[in-house]
Protein backbone atom coordinates (compact mmCIF):
# COMPACT_ATOMS: atom_id res chain seq x y z
CA UNK A 1 0.00 0.00 0.00
CA UNK A 2 2.82 2.40 0.79
CA UNK A 3 5.01 1.23 -2.09
CA UNK A 4 7.12 3.48 -4.23
CA UNK A 5 5.03 6.02 -6.11
CA UNK A 6 5.36 5.73 -9.86
CA UNK A 7 5.32 9.08 -11.68
CA UNK A 8 2.41 9.72 -14.02
CA UNK A 9 4.80 9.99 -16.94
CA UNK A 10 6.13 6.47 -16.43
CA UNK A 11 9.28 5.01 -14.97
CA UNK A 12 12.46 6.97 -15.52
CA UNK A 13 13.77 5.95 -18.92
CA UNK A 14 17.46 6.02 -19.70
CA UNK A 15 18.70 8.52 -22.24
CA UNK A 16 19.06 6.89 -25.64
CA UNK A 17 21.80 7.91 -28.07
CA UNK A 18 19.31 8.41 -30.92
CA UNK A 19 15.99 10.22 -31.16
CA UNK A 20 13.91 11.36 -34.13
CA UNK A 21 13.30 14.64 -32.36
CA UNK A 22 14.69 16.32 -29.26
CA UNK A 23 12.65 18.97 -27.51
CA UNK A 24 14.50 21.37 -25.24
CA UNK A 25 12.32 22.46 -22.34
CA UNK A 26 9.85 20.38 -20.32
CA UNK A 27 7.27 23.11 -20.12
CA UNK A 28 3.82 23.26 -21.63
CA UNK A 29 4.95 24.08 -25.17
CA UNK A 30 7.60 21.36 -25.26
CA UNK A 31 5.34 18.71 -23.73
CA UNK A 32 2.41 19.67 -25.97
CA UNK A 33 4.61 19.43 -29.08
CA UNK A 34 5.89 16.02 -27.92
CA UNK A 35 2.36 14.82 -27.20
CA UNK A 36 1.02 15.81 -30.62
CA UNK A 37 4.12 14.49 -32.44
CA UNK A 38 3.57 11.07 -30.86
CA UNK A 39 -0.23 11.03 -31.04
CA UNK A 40 -0.97 12.56 -34.44
CA UNK A 41 2.22 12.07 -36.45
CA UNK A 42 3.40 8.68 -35.26
CA UNK A 43 6.74 10.12 -34.24
CA UNK A 44 7.24 8.28 -30.95
CA UNK A 45 11.01 8.24 -30.69
CA UNK A 46 11.04 11.68 -29.09
CA UNK A 47 12.85 13.04 -26.03
CA UNK A 48 11.85 16.03 -23.92
CA UNK A 49 14.90 17.38 -22.08
CA UNK A 50 14.29 19.43 -18.96
CA UNK A 51 17.11 20.98 -16.93
CA UNK A 52 15.15 21.01 -13.65
CA UNK A 53 11.72 19.39 -13.41
CA UNK A 54 8.73 19.63 -15.71
CA UNK A 55 6.69 22.76 -15.14
CA UNK A 56 9.49 24.51 -13.22
CA UNK A 57 9.39 27.63 -15.38
CA UNK A 58 6.56 29.75 -16.71
CA UNK A 59 4.28 26.70 -17.00
CA UNK A 60 3.95 26.51 -13.23
CA UNK A 61 4.24 30.23 -12.49
CA UNK A 62 1.54 31.81 -14.62
CA UNK A 63 -1.89 32.70 -13.25
CA UNK A 64 -3.62 30.11 -15.43
CA UNK A 65 -5.88 32.49 -17.38
CA UNK A 66 -7.03 31.44 -20.85
CA UNK A 67 -8.70 33.72 -23.41
CA UNK A 68 -8.90 34.43 -27.12
CA UNK A 69 -9.46 38.19 -27.19
CA UNK A 70 -6.17 39.17 -28.80
CA UNK A 71 -5.92 42.14 -31.14
CA UNK A 72 -4.79 40.91 -34.55
CA UNK A 73 -6.30 38.57 -37.09
CA UNK A 74 -3.19 36.36 -37.11
CA UNK A 75 -3.30 35.77 -33.37
CA UNK A 76 -7.01 35.34 -32.64
CA UNK A 77 -7.51 32.04 -34.55
CA UNK A 78 -4.56 30.42 -32.77
CA UNK A 79 -5.85 31.25 -29.30
CA UNK A 80 -9.40 30.38 -30.33
CA UNK A 81 -8.23 26.91 -31.23
CA UNK A 82 -6.36 26.56 -27.94
CA UNK A 83 -9.53 27.51 -26.09
CA UNK A 84 -11.49 24.84 -27.93
CA UNK A 85 -8.83 22.24 -27.12
CA UNK A 86 -9.13 22.28 -23.30
CA UNK A 87 -12.29 20.17 -23.03
CA UNK A 88 -10.97 17.87 -25.77
CA UNK A 89 -7.61 17.41 -24.03
CA UNK A 90 -9.32 16.76 -20.71
CA UNK A 91 -10.94 13.72 -22.34
CA UNK A 92 -8.00 12.62 -24.48
CA UNK A 93 -5.50 12.85 -21.63
CA UNK A 94 -8.01 11.34 -19.20
CA UNK A 95 -6.89 13.96 -16.72
CA UNK A 96 -8.93 16.68 -15.04
CA UNK A 97 -7.53 20.03 -16.21
CA UNK A 98 -10.07 21.84 -14.03
CA UNK A 99 -11.18 24.22 -16.79
CA UNK A 100 -13.42 26.86 -15.21
CA UNK A 101 -15.16 28.71 -18.04
CA UNK A 102 -15.81 31.89 -16.07
CA UNK A 103 -15.24 34.49 -18.79
CA UNK A 104 -12.92 37.51 -18.85
CA UNK A 105 -13.66 41.15 -18.22
CA UNK A 106 -11.10 43.66 -19.57
CA UNK A 107 -11.85 46.95 -17.87
CA UNK A 108 -11.59 50.20 -19.83
CA UNK A 109 -10.90 53.48 -18.07
CA UNK A 110 -11.25 56.12 -20.79
CA UNK A 111 -13.22 56.88 -23.96
CA UNK A 112 -10.09 56.15 -25.98
CA UNK A 113 -9.85 52.71 -24.36
CA UNK A 114 -13.55 52.10 -25.11
CA UNK A 115 -12.89 52.88 -28.78
CA UNK A 116 -9.93 50.51 -28.81
CA UNK A 117 -12.19 47.87 -27.26
CA UNK A 118 -14.78 48.42 -30.03
CA UNK A 119 -12.14 47.57 -32.62
CA UNK A 120 -11.05 44.56 -30.59
CA UNK A 121 -14.62 43.28 -30.27
CA UNK A 122 -15.12 43.70 -34.03
CA UNK A 123 -12.01 41.58 -34.68
CA UNK A 124 -13.24 38.91 -32.28
CA UNK A 125 -16.70 38.79 -33.84
CA UNK A 126 -15.19 38.58 -37.34
CA UNK A 127 -13.35 35.44 -36.20
CA UNK A 128 -16.37 33.95 -34.47
CA UNK A 129 -15.09 34.57 -30.97
CA UNK A 130 -17.72 35.76 -28.54
CA UNK A 131 -16.84 39.19 -27.15
CA UNK A 132 -19.06 42.09 -26.15
CA UNK A 133 -18.60 45.70 -25.18
CA UNK A 134 -20.46 46.49 -21.97
CA UNK A 135 -20.85 49.65 -19.91
CA UNK A 136 -19.90 50.24 -16.28
CA UNK A 137 -23.35 49.34 -14.97
CA UNK A 138 -23.28 45.99 -16.76
CA UNK A 139 -19.80 45.39 -15.27
CA UNK A 140 -21.27 45.92 -11.83
CA UNK A 141 -24.08 43.46 -12.60
CA UNK A 142 -21.55 40.81 -13.64
CA UNK A 143 -19.12 41.48 -10.77
CA UNK A 144 -20.96 43.10 -7.85
CA UNK A 145 -17.68 43.51 -5.94
CA UNK A 146 -16.36 45.92 -8.59
CA UNK A 147 -16.06 49.61 -7.71
CA UNK A 148 -17.65 51.69 -10.49
CA UNK A 149 -17.70 54.99 -8.57
CA UNK A 150 -16.09 58.01 -10.20
CA UNK A 151 -13.89 58.96 -7.25
CA UNK A 152 -11.11 56.43 -7.83
CA UNK A 153 -7.84 56.97 -9.69
CA UNK A 154 -9.09 55.33 -12.89
CA UNK A 155 -12.91 55.23 -12.97
CA UNK A 156 -14.39 52.35 -14.99
CA UNK A 157 -16.02 53.38 -18.29
CA UNK A 158 -16.92 49.88 -19.39
CA UNK A 159 -15.35 46.60 -20.32
CA UNK A 160 -14.72 44.06 -23.02
CA UNK A 161 -16.54 40.94 -21.86
CA UNK A 162 -15.25 37.67 -23.27
CA UNK A 163 -17.37 34.74 -22.03
CA UNK A 164 -15.40 31.83 -23.63
CA UNK A 165 -12.31 32.48 -21.49
CA UNK A 166 -11.57 31.30 -18.01
CA UNK A 167 -8.97 29.58 -15.89
CA UNK A 168 -7.41 26.15 -15.71
CA UNK A 169 -5.12 24.43 -13.29
CA UNK A 170 -1.68 24.94 -14.83
CA UNK A 171 0.07 22.05 -13.02
CA UNK A 172 -2.63 19.67 -14.19
CA UNK A 173 -1.89 20.51 -17.82
CA UNK A 174 1.84 19.97 -17.31
CA UNK A 175 1.24 16.59 -15.67
CA UNK A 176 -1.54 15.61 -18.06
CA UNK A 177 0.53 16.37 -21.17
CA UNK A 178 3.57 14.56 -19.72
CA UNK A 179 1.38 11.56 -18.94
CA UNK A 180 -0.20 11.62 -22.40
CA UNK A 181 3.16 11.99 -24.14
CA UNK A 182 4.71 9.17 -22.10
CA UNK A 183 1.78 6.87 -22.89
CA UNK A 184 2.56 7.37 -26.57
CA UNK A 185 6.21 6.49 -26.04
CA UNK A 186 7.85 9.89 -25.52
CA UNK A 187 10.79 9.97 -23.08
CA UNK A 188 10.63 12.81 -20.55
CA UNK A 189 14.15 13.35 -19.14
CA UNK A 190 14.21 15.63 -16.14
CA UNK A 191 17.42 16.98 -14.61
CA UNK A 192 19.03 16.77 -18.03
CA UNK A 193 20.71 19.94 -19.17
CA UNK A 194 21.42 20.72 -22.80
CA UNK A 195 25.00 21.98 -23.16
CA UNK A 196 25.28 22.29 -26.93
CA UNK A 197 23.65 21.72 -30.28
CA UNK A 198 25.61 20.08 -33.08
CA UNK A 199 25.24 21.46 -36.62
CA UNK A 200 26.94 20.07 -39.71
CA UNK A 201 26.55 21.46 -43.24
CA UNK A 202 23.62 23.61 -42.13
CA UNK A 203 21.76 20.67 -40.61
CA UNK A 204 21.06 19.67 -37.03
CA UNK A 205 22.94 16.46 -36.20
CA UNK A 206 23.11 16.16 -32.44
CA UNK A 207 22.36 17.59 -29.02
CA UNK A 208 24.96 17.57 -26.24
CA UNK A 209 23.68 17.08 -22.72
CA UNK A 210 25.29 16.66 -19.31
CA UNK A 211 24.28 12.99 -19.56
CA UNK A 212 25.80 12.37 -22.98
CA UNK A 213 25.34 13.02 -26.67
CA UNK A 214 22.11 12.42 -28.59
CA UNK A 215 22.05 12.04 -32.36
CA UNK A 216 18.97 13.66 -33.83
CA UNK A 217 17.88 15.39 -37.04
CA UNK A 218 15.38 17.71 -35.32
CA UNK A 219 15.53 20.04 -32.34
CA UNK A 220 12.77 22.22 -30.95
CA UNK A 221 13.78 25.15 -28.79
CA UNK A 222 10.90 25.47 -26.32
CA UNK A 223 12.98 26.71 -23.42
CA UNK A 224 10.65 29.58 -22.52
CA UNK A 225 12.48 32.38 -20.71
CA UNK A 226 15.83 30.82 -21.54
CA UNK A 227 15.14 30.23 -25.24
CA UNK A 228 16.77 33.43 -26.49
CA UNK A 229 19.96 32.98 -24.44
CA UNK A 230 20.12 29.34 -25.54
CA UNK A 231 19.60 30.25 -29.18
CA UNK A 232 22.44 32.81 -29.11
CA UNK A 233 24.88 30.78 -27.02
CA UNK A 234 24.47 27.47 -28.82
CA UNK A 235 23.71 28.52 -32.39
CA UNK A 236 24.67 32.19 -32.60
CA UNK A 237 21.11 33.11 -33.60
CA UNK A 238 20.02 36.34 -31.94
CA UNK A 239 16.33 36.78 -31.25
CA UNK A 240 14.33 40.01 -30.83
CA UNK A 241 13.55 39.11 -27.24
CA UNK A 242 13.92 40.80 -23.86
CA UNK A 243 13.62 38.57 -20.81
CA UNK A 244 11.77 40.26 -17.97
CA UNK A 245 10.76 39.08 -14.51
CA UNK A 246 6.99 39.14 -14.00
CA UNK A 247 5.38 38.72 -10.59
CA UNK A 248 2.12 37.33 -9.28
CA UNK A 249 0.62 36.61 -5.89
CA UNK A 250 -2.38 35.02 -4.17
CA UNK A 251 -4.41 36.13 -1.19
CA UNK A 252 -5.76 33.96 1.58
CA UNK A 253 -8.72 31.79 0.47
CA UNK A 254 -12.06 33.63 0.55
CA UNK A 255 -15.70 32.75 -0.03
CA UNK A 256 -16.68 33.05 -3.73
CA UNK A 257 -16.90 36.72 -4.70
CA UNK A 258 -15.25 37.01 -8.08
CA UNK A 259 -16.72 34.74 -10.74
CA UNK A 260 -14.90 36.31 -13.71
CA UNK A 261 -11.32 37.14 -14.57
CA UNK A 262 -11.03 40.91 -14.16
CA UNK A 263 -8.14 42.82 -15.72
CA UNK A 264 -7.23 46.44 -16.07
CA UNK A 265 -4.51 47.99 -18.20
CA UNK A 266 -4.66 51.34 -16.43
CA UNK A 267 -4.32 49.82 -12.97
CA UNK A 268 -1.78 47.39 -14.38
CA UNK A 269 -3.43 44.52 -12.55
CA UNK A 270 -5.63 41.52 -13.07
CA UNK A 271 -7.39 39.26 -10.61
CA UNK A 272 -9.35 36.04 -10.60
CA UNK A 273 -10.57 33.76 -7.87
CA UNK A 274 -9.21 30.23 -8.04
CA UNK A 275 -11.39 27.21 -7.36
CA UNK A 276 -9.71 27.05 -3.95
CA UNK A 277 -10.93 30.57 -3.14
CA UNK A 278 -7.66 32.49 -3.35
CA UNK A 279 -7.59 35.70 -5.37
CA UNK A 280 -4.77 35.16 -7.85
CA UNK A 281 -3.50 38.49 -9.04
CA UNK A 282 -0.56 39.86 -10.96
CA UNK A 283 0.75 41.84 -13.91
CA UNK A 284 3.82 43.70 -12.67
CA UNK A 285 6.81 43.30 -14.93
CA UNK A 286 10.28 44.65 -14.29
CA UNK A 287 11.06 47.27 -16.90
CA UNK A 288 14.61 46.03 -17.45
CA UNK A 289 15.76 42.57 -18.57
CA UNK A 290 16.81 40.16 -15.84
CA UNK A 291 16.71 36.48 -14.95
CA UNK A 292 16.26 36.94 -11.19
CA UNK A 293 12.57 35.93 -10.77
CA UNK A 294 12.89 38.15 -7.71
CA UNK A 295 9.78 39.47 -5.96
CA UNK A 296 9.62 43.04 -4.70
CA UNK A 297 7.92 45.01 -1.91
CA UNK A 298 7.40 47.76 -4.51
CA UNK A 299 5.00 45.49 -6.34
CA UNK A 300 3.10 44.24 -3.26
CA UNK A 301 2.32 47.88 -2.51
CA UNK A 302 1.25 48.58 -6.08
CA UNK A 303 -1.01 45.54 -6.18
CA UNK A 304 -2.59 46.32 -2.81
CA UNK A 305 -3.35 49.87 -3.98
CA UNK A 306 -4.84 48.71 -7.29
CA UNK A 307 -7.00 45.97 -5.75
CA UNK A 308 -8.20 48.21 -2.92
CA UNK A 309 -9.59 50.64 -5.52
CA UNK A 310 -10.95 48.16 -8.06
CA UNK A 311 -12.34 45.62 -5.58
CA UNK A 312 -12.71 47.49 -2.27
CA UNK A 313 -14.02 44.40 -0.44
CA UNK A 314 -10.45 43.05 -0.61
CA UNK A 315 -9.11 45.79 1.69
CA UNK A 316 -7.46 44.10 4.67
CA UNK A 317 -7.21 40.71 2.97
CA UNK A 318 -3.77 39.13 3.37
CA UNK A 319 -1.45 38.05 0.59
CA UNK A 320 -0.32 34.46 1.21
CA UNK A 321 2.25 33.74 -1.48
CA UNK A 322 4.17 35.84 -3.96
CA UNK A 323 6.40 34.61 -6.77
CA UNK A 324 8.14 35.63 -9.97
CA UNK A 325 8.73 34.04 -13.34
CA UNK A 326 10.31 34.95 -16.66
CA UNK A 327 8.55 36.45 -19.66
CA UNK A 328 10.39 36.47 -23.00
CA UNK A 329 8.92 39.55 -24.63
CA UNK A 330 9.14 40.39 -28.34
CA UNK A 331 8.76 43.97 -29.63
CA UNK A 332 5.33 43.22 -31.15
CA UNK A 333 4.08 41.04 -28.28
CA UNK A 334 3.53 38.10 -30.59
CA UNK A 335 5.50 34.83 -30.47
CA UNK A 336 8.17 33.48 -32.81
CA UNK A 337 7.30 30.08 -34.27
CA UNK A 338 9.69 29.18 -37.01
CA UNK A 339 11.87 26.38 -38.28
CA UNK A 340 14.07 25.01 -41.07
CA UNK A 341 15.29 28.53 -41.74
CA UNK A 342 19.08 28.93 -41.96
CA UNK A 343 19.56 25.66 -40.02
CA UNK A 344 17.66 22.63 -41.30
CA UNK A 345 15.98 20.74 -38.50
CA UNK A 346 16.10 23.60 -35.99
CA UNK A 347 12.67 24.70 -34.84
CA UNK A 348 11.78 27.39 -32.35
CA UNK A 349 8.67 28.11 -30.35
CA UNK A 350 9.54 31.08 -28.18
CA UNK A 351 8.98 34.76 -27.47
CA UNK A 352 5.67 33.95 -25.80
CA UNK A 353 5.96 36.64 -23.16
CA UNK A 354 3.14 36.23 -20.69
CA UNK A 355 0.69 34.49 -23.06
CA UNK A 356 2.43 31.15 -23.49
CA UNK A 357 0.02 29.43 -21.15
CA UNK A 358 -3.18 30.19 -23.02
CA UNK A 359 -1.70 29.14 -26.35
CA UNK A 360 0.24 25.99 -25.49
CA UNK A 361 -2.24 23.41 -26.80
CA UNK A 362 -2.62 25.05 -30.22
CA UNK A 363 1.05 25.92 -30.69
CA UNK A 364 2.06 22.37 -29.67
CA UNK A 365 -0.34 20.95 -32.22
CA UNK A 366 0.93 23.11 -35.10
CA UNK A 367 4.61 22.89 -34.16
CA UNK A 368 4.24 19.09 -34.16
CA UNK A 369 2.73 19.30 -37.65
CA UNK A 370 5.61 21.56 -38.75
CA UNK A 371 8.29 19.26 -37.31
CA UNK A 372 6.76 16.07 -38.69
CA UNK A 373 6.16 17.35 -42.23
CA UNK A 374 8.91 19.95 -42.53
CA UNK A 375 6.35 22.36 -44.02
CA UNK A 376 5.17 25.36 -42.06
CA UNK A 377 1.39 25.18 -41.49
CA UNK A 378 -0.48 28.27 -42.69
CA UNK A 379 -1.51 29.05 -39.13
CA UNK A 380 2.14 29.59 -38.13
CA UNK A 381 3.39 31.42 -41.24
CA UNK A 382 2.78 34.95 -39.89
CA UNK A 383 4.91 34.18 -36.81
CA UNK A 384 8.25 33.74 -38.60
CA UNK A 385 11.42 35.32 -37.27
CA UNK A 386 11.92 37.12 -40.58
CA UNK A 387 8.89 39.35 -39.99
CA UNK A 388 11.16 41.64 -37.96
CA UNK A 389 13.57 42.34 -40.82
CA UNK A 390 10.61 42.67 -43.21
CA UNK A 391 9.14 45.33 -40.92
CA UNK A 392 5.96 43.26 -40.63
CA UNK A 393 5.56 43.50 -36.87
CA UNK A 394 2.17 42.47 -35.60
CA UNK A 395 -0.20 44.91 -33.97
CA UNK A 396 -0.61 43.05 -30.68
CA UNK A 397 0.86 45.96 -28.73
CA UNK A 398 -2.40 47.78 -29.47
CA UNK A 399 -4.33 45.25 -27.39
CA UNK A 400 -3.20 46.35 -23.94
CA UNK A 401 -0.63 48.50 -22.24
CA UNK A 402 2.80 47.40 -23.31
CA UNK A 403 5.60 46.33 -21.09
CA UNK A 404 8.74 45.70 -23.08
CA UNK A 405 11.83 47.86 -22.71
CA UNK A 406 11.74 48.20 -26.50
CA UNK A 407 8.72 50.41 -26.63
CA UNK B 1 15.49 47.09 -3.38
CA UNK B 2 15.54 45.13 -6.55
CA UNK B 3 17.97 47.36 -8.42
CA UNK B 4 20.44 50.14 -7.62
CA UNK B 5 22.37 51.88 -10.38
CA UNK B 6 25.31 54.26 -10.30
CA UNK B 7 24.62 57.40 -12.32
CA UNK B 8 27.89 59.04 -13.46
CA UNK B 9 26.49 62.41 -12.34
CA UNK B 10 24.31 61.64 -9.30
CA UNK B 11 25.96 58.50 -7.89
CA UNK B 12 24.12 55.47 -6.52
CA UNK B 13 20.36 55.83 -6.96
CA UNK B 14 17.19 53.72 -6.79
CA UNK B 15 16.80 51.70 -10.00
CA UNK B 16 13.22 52.88 -10.54
CA UNK B 17 14.58 56.38 -11.36
CA UNK B 18 16.17 54.97 -14.53
CA UNK B 19 14.95 53.87 -17.92
CA UNK B 20 16.58 50.86 -19.52
CA UNK B 21 17.98 51.70 -22.96
CA UNK B 22 18.88 48.28 -24.35
CA UNK B 23 21.97 46.15 -24.76
CA UNK B 24 25.13 47.88 -25.98
CA UNK B 25 25.29 47.01 -29.69
CA UNK B 26 28.09 49.26 -30.90
CA UNK B 27 27.66 52.31 -33.15
CA UNK B 28 24.56 52.82 -35.28
CA UNK B 29 25.17 51.17 -38.66
CA UNK B 30 26.22 53.39 -41.53
CA UNK B 31 23.28 54.23 -43.78
CA UNK B 32 25.29 53.60 -46.93
CA UNK B 33 24.79 49.98 -47.95
CA UNK B 34 22.49 49.13 -45.08
CA UNK B 35 20.22 46.11 -45.55
CA UNK B 36 16.91 45.33 -43.82
CA UNK B 37 18.70 42.49 -42.05
CA UNK B 38 21.55 44.55 -40.65
CA UNK B 39 19.13 47.27 -39.54
CA UNK B 40 16.90 44.67 -37.85
CA UNK B 41 20.00 43.20 -36.18
CA UNK B 42 20.80 46.60 -34.71
CA UNK B 43 17.26 47.58 -33.74
CA UNK B 44 15.64 44.37 -32.51
CA UNK B 45 18.07 41.54 -31.93
CA UNK B 46 19.40 40.83 -28.45
CA UNK B 47 21.92 38.45 -26.94
CA UNK B 48 19.81 38.05 -23.77
CA UNK B 49 22.87 37.16 -21.71
CA UNK B 50 22.14 35.36 -18.46
CA UNK B 51 25.20 36.89 -16.76
CA UNK B 52 27.13 40.11 -17.18
CA UNK B 53 26.10 42.41 -20.01
CA UNK B 54 26.99 45.94 -21.07
CA UNK B 55 23.87 48.03 -21.37
CA UNK B 56 22.46 51.56 -21.72
CA UNK B 57 20.48 53.46 -19.10
CA UNK B 58 18.97 56.94 -18.88
CA UNK B 59 18.60 58.69 -15.53
CA UNK B 60 15.04 59.59 -16.50
CA UNK B 61 13.78 60.89 -13.14
CA UNK B 62 17.09 62.56 -12.31
CA UNK B 63 19.71 64.41 -14.29
CA UNK B 64 18.68 62.87 -17.64
CA UNK B 65 22.13 61.60 -18.59
CA UNK B 66 22.61 58.51 -20.79
CA UNK B 67 25.36 56.11 -19.74
CA UNK B 68 26.50 52.50 -20.05
CA UNK B 69 27.07 50.10 -17.22
CA UNK B 70 27.81 46.42 -16.69
CA UNK B 71 25.19 44.45 -14.80
CA UNK B 72 24.76 40.79 -13.92
CA UNK B 73 21.29 39.94 -15.23
CA UNK B 74 20.99 36.93 -12.91
CA UNK B 75 21.19 39.03 -9.72
CA UNK B 76 20.60 42.66 -10.83
CA UNK B 77 23.96 43.81 -9.41
CA UNK B 78 26.27 46.25 -11.14
CA UNK B 79 29.76 44.92 -11.78
CA UNK B 80 32.77 47.15 -11.15
CA UNK B 81 35.34 45.31 -13.19
CA UNK B 82 33.50 44.75 -16.42
CA UNK B 83 35.96 42.43 -18.14
CA UNK B 84 34.60 39.12 -16.81
CA UNK B 85 32.71 38.21 -19.99
CA UNK B 86 30.57 39.91 -22.56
Amino acid sequence: MFGRVKPLWGEKSSLKSNYDAVIIGGGLHGLAAAYFLARDHNMRNVAVLEKRFIGFGGSGRNTAIVRANQRTQENVPLYKEALALWPVLTKDLDYNLMFFNCGNLNLMHSEAAMNAARMNVATAQFHGVESHLIDAKQCKELVPALNILADITYPIFGAMYHPPGGILRHDAIVWGLAKGAAEHGVHVHQQTEVTGIGVENGKIVSVETDKGQIKTPRVLNAAGGYSAALSYQMLGIKLPISVLTIQAMVTQPLKPLLNHVVSSGAYHAYANQTLKGEIATGAHMDSWPNYTTQTTAYYIKHQAEALAEMLPCLRGVKFMRHWGGLADMTPDMAPIMDGNDSIEGYFMDCGWGYFGFKSCAASGKYMAQFMASGNCPNMLKPFSLRRFEQHRLMGETAAVVNYTPDN
Amino acid sequence: MALTLTCPVCGKRNGYEFRYGGEEKGPRPDEAGITPRSWCEYVHMNQCVAGIQKEWWCHKDGCGVWFTTHRDTTCNLEVDKPEAQS
